[in-house]
């Protein structure tokens, strides 16, 4: 289970994060949040579909990594094989967390940078009576410099959350525009596998072509100022996506 | 006589005429009308305001949903306007023997309805697990108080049916803002001073004190019990069915949570008393708690004890001495008909029954449904409208009549004259004997819904029949089809079993629900 702090220089100077891709570090997972930012990168790996949050029923988009829960098709024992790894993926172990903001309104919070203190890729190296002088050398990325300044990692691990949160906030535009002109619907995927096992992919949604075909030039137009036309055509190439993702199954069945 | 059927007025504002509005004005109330405004359609209401509505039916069956839907309301919306709750079913107390017998009347038919019959498979059963529970998961979801869906499930969309519970006044509040707002009735607020006829006996227009004669060519009249033009003005006689159904008073109370987190039935509750019996309607904001009794068995003193002590045992006793109760007398029964001339009637002007079953708004949502769609082209054809429209409705009057019945009859009090006097034979209708006889030897299943306009389907008169332990006998003879279904059977039951723990783990409750509902709201997909 996750526990999230916000990070502090005091509390997590001595911490290091093992960078790894791997089951063993919960990246085994069937899907995970996208964001139009990254809709180019996704789309040249992973097939983009849309979800719901099943606590509170909302849409995002999403990219897919395997075909069934607990599979990511993308991991080997290597590591992560593919040229791009969604930023969902690689925020791991920090989390965008929220804290009063003294100098706003009442209510207001700013977003503050935590941390899961429970995640299996944290590595103390405090803990360890290691005689190695120079931290290089240990496993993983360290938070801090020597000095006490953020290190390169941590920068830009902080760049990918500053992307996520701004993310977040497109995706509800989008979204909203998507559900307003009602180019998303439900869609159930069967696949069947060399070896005659049915997979269903159910749950998701797609962009809705005939509706979009039938789109005005009015709300085309608007779409594309606010760069959400793009974001559609992609997530609609990206299906091209679940071809690979199926020979890839087929090929480790063989 | 041939002039065309465009001009709709329809008097009263309360649950009836809204809702009535709503349903005809989402099928004809269209913007771009074809030919010159003379000809386009124009529906109105007329509501006084001097008259408070009286806020019955705060119970639906799951056909609101559609009505709703068709409507163009948003469900949220809904949910979030008019203090509305999910209700599954209803959960009967103490009707059988008077003690803590408990029994259900769910929205879900039993499992593989369209196929297999269970009742007969279930019989063997009997000792080991109630009927409502064998067939379908809905009871056992109610009973944990839960909602009869998820957040992520789209609006009007659900795992297991269902209907709602509501504020009727808010309700009343919200479908006029929606008819007004987006379906283009017109709203005249005023008092009905005379009623003008034309030279053939029909109304002509309506006299208003504040907005002269308002003309019509169709007069829908939703004003309640006082039925303003069909009973006082056309003098349509009311059919008493006192006889039949004896609850004739209804003591009403609003009770609000002890804690506002308190959990929300997801079923409407009701409990049989001495001479009658209280219901408990959850609401987010309050419980609606209520006793309806037969003033003829029952003094209101008494009928008042009752509740209270009911309110004091399961709510508090604060509640109960802080209850203040609304006393609303009627006489059961409908009128002999409900479309005379240009005038139809719908809501408590064509007829009230007590509560039981819920069956006031689903009568004002048929009777809304078939005018909208059965608007006579013109005033010749009305009159063959009419009676198709008085033939079908009297047709569900004496179903609804005979299903809520068929709840006492059933019974095995006769601890008071209320309990022995509604098994009288002459206080049966023959319909029902005649049924009653025949469901000793054959379970109800789709052969006894011949007619569409069976209100109840076979699956509720299983529901009422084997929770109040009536016996049907095993066939007679050794029977192919039923050896046959015996193994279909016995998997259904155990599809059941593993279809309630899953919907169990999986469905958040009531008040959780309805959270979510007012800070996310249903997507439409």
């Amino acid at each position: 289970m996750s526990n999230y702090k916000i990070l502090s220089k005091e509390a997590h100077k001595d911490l290091r994060v093992n960078t790894e891709r791997s089951a063993a570090y919960g990246d085994n997972i069937m899907y995970t949040m996208t964001f139009p930012m990254e809709f180019r990168d996704i789309q040249s790996c992973y097939p983009i579909f849309f979800c719901k949050d099943p606590e509170s029923g909302q849409l995002y988009p999403a990219a897919l990594l395997g075909l069934e829960q607990d599979q990511n098709l993308f991991l080997s024992d290597s590591g992560w094989d593919a040229s791009y790894i969604p930023m969902m993926i690689r925020r791991h172990p920090f989390l965008i967390g929220f804290q009063a903001d003294p100098d706003g309104a009442e209510g207001a919070t700013k977003p503050v940078v935590s941390i899961d203190s429970d995640s299996p890729r944290l590595i103390d190296s405090s803990e360890k009576q290691s005689s190695e002088k120079e931290g290089s050398s240990e496993k993983g990325e360290a938070l801090f410099n020597q000095d006490g300044t953020a290190s390169d990692f941590l920068q830009s691990s902080i760049g990918t959350l500053e992307s996520i949160h701004r993310g977040l906030e497109h995706n509800k535009g989008f979204i909203a525009a998507l559900l307003e002109h009602q180019l998303l619907e439900s869609f159930t995927l069967q696949i069947t596998l060399n070896d005659g096992s049915n997979n269903e992919l159910a749950g998701f949604y797609t962009i809705a072509e005939q509706k979009l075909q039938s789109l005005d030039g009015e709300t085309l137009a608007k779409f594309n100022a606010q760069g959400y036309l793009q974001s559609i055509y992609m997530a609609i190439a990206s299906f091209a996506r679940l071809r690979p993702m199926i020979d890839k199954k087929n090929a480790q069945l063989a | 006589m041939n002039h065309k059927i465009n001009r709709v007025v329809i008097v009263g504002g309360g649950t009836a005429g809204w809702l009535s509005a709503g349903v005809i004005a989402a099928e004809h109330c269209i913007e771009s009308q074809k030919g010159s405004p003379e000809d386009s359609f124009q529906l109105t209401l007329v509501e006084s305001p001097d008259i408070a509505t009286i806020g019955v039916g705060e119970g639906t069956w799951p056909s609101m949903r559609s009505t709703l839907q068709k409507m163009g309301i948003s469900e949220t919306e809904f949910f979030r306007e008019c203090s509305a709750s999910f209700k599954q079913g209803t959960l009967f107390k103490g009707w059988r023997t008077g003690a803590d017998d408990i029994y259900t009347h769910p929205f879900t038919a039993p499992q593989s309805y369209t196929e297999v019959n269970l009742a007969p498979h279930w019989q063997t059963a009997r000792e080991q697990i109630n009927f409502a529970q064998a067939v379908s998961p809905q009871s056992a979801l109610f009973a944990d108080k839960l909602a009869p869906k998820q957040i992520s499930t789209p609006e009007y969309a659900f795992n297991v049916n269902y209907g709602y519970h509501l504020d009727a006044a808010k309700f009343a509040e919200f479908l006029r803002k929606h008819c007004v707002e987006k379906l283009g009735v017109t709203h005249i607020k005023g008092n009905v001073t005379a009623i003008n006829s034309a030279d053939n006996g029909d109304i002509a227009s309506i006299a208003t004190d504040s907005h002269g004669n308002i003309e019509g060519d169709l007069f829908v009249d939703c004003s309640g019990s006082r039925a303003l033009l069909l009973g006082q003005h056309f003098g349509i006689p009311l059919c008493s069915k006192n006889d039949v159904l004896f609850n004739n008073t209804a003591l009403a109370a609003q009770i609000p949570y002890t804690d506002e987190n308190d959990p929300i039935e997801s079923c409407t509750l009701s409990t049989a008393q001495s001479a009658g019996w209280i219901w408990e309607i959850g609401l987010p904001t309050r419980r609606g708690i209520g006793h309806v009794y037969s003033s003829d068995h029952n003094t209101e003193e008494r009928a008042s004890e009752e509740l209270l002590s009911y309110i004091a045992s399961t709510v508090s006793e604060q509640a109960a001495a802080a209850a203040t109760l609304r006393k609303v007398q009627f006489s059961p029964g409908h009128r002999a008909k409900f479309w005379h001339k240009n005038c139809v009637a719908i809501g408590m002007s064509a007829g009230f029954i007590e509560p039981l079953e819920a069956s006031a708004l689903v009568l004002v949502e048929l009777s809304a449904a078939m005018i909208a769609e059965q608007l006579p082209a013109n005033r010749q054809v009305m009159d063959l409208v009419a009676k198709r429209f008085n033939d079908k409705f009297l047709y569900r009057w004496d179903r609804i009549i005979e299903f809520l019945k068929l709840h006492y009859v059933l019974s095995q009090r006769r601890d008071t004259q209320y309990w022995r006097d509604n098994c009288e034979a002459s206080s049966i209708p023959e319909q029902l004997t005649d049924l009653l006889a025949l469901w000793r030897h054959q379970s109800p299943w789709h052969r006894d819904n011949n007619n569409v306009d069976d209100m109840f389907p076979s699956a509720s008169f299983q529901y009422v029949l084997y929770g109040m332990d009536f016996e049907t006998m095993p066939s007679q003879t050794q029977r192919r089809s039923e050896q046959a279904e015996g193994l279909r059977a016995g998997n259904l039951f155990q599809e059941n079993m593993a279809r309630t723990q899953q919907l169990q783990a999986s469905l958040p409750s009531n008040r959780d629900l309805i959270n979510k509902i007012y800070t996310f709201g249903f997507q439409k997909i």
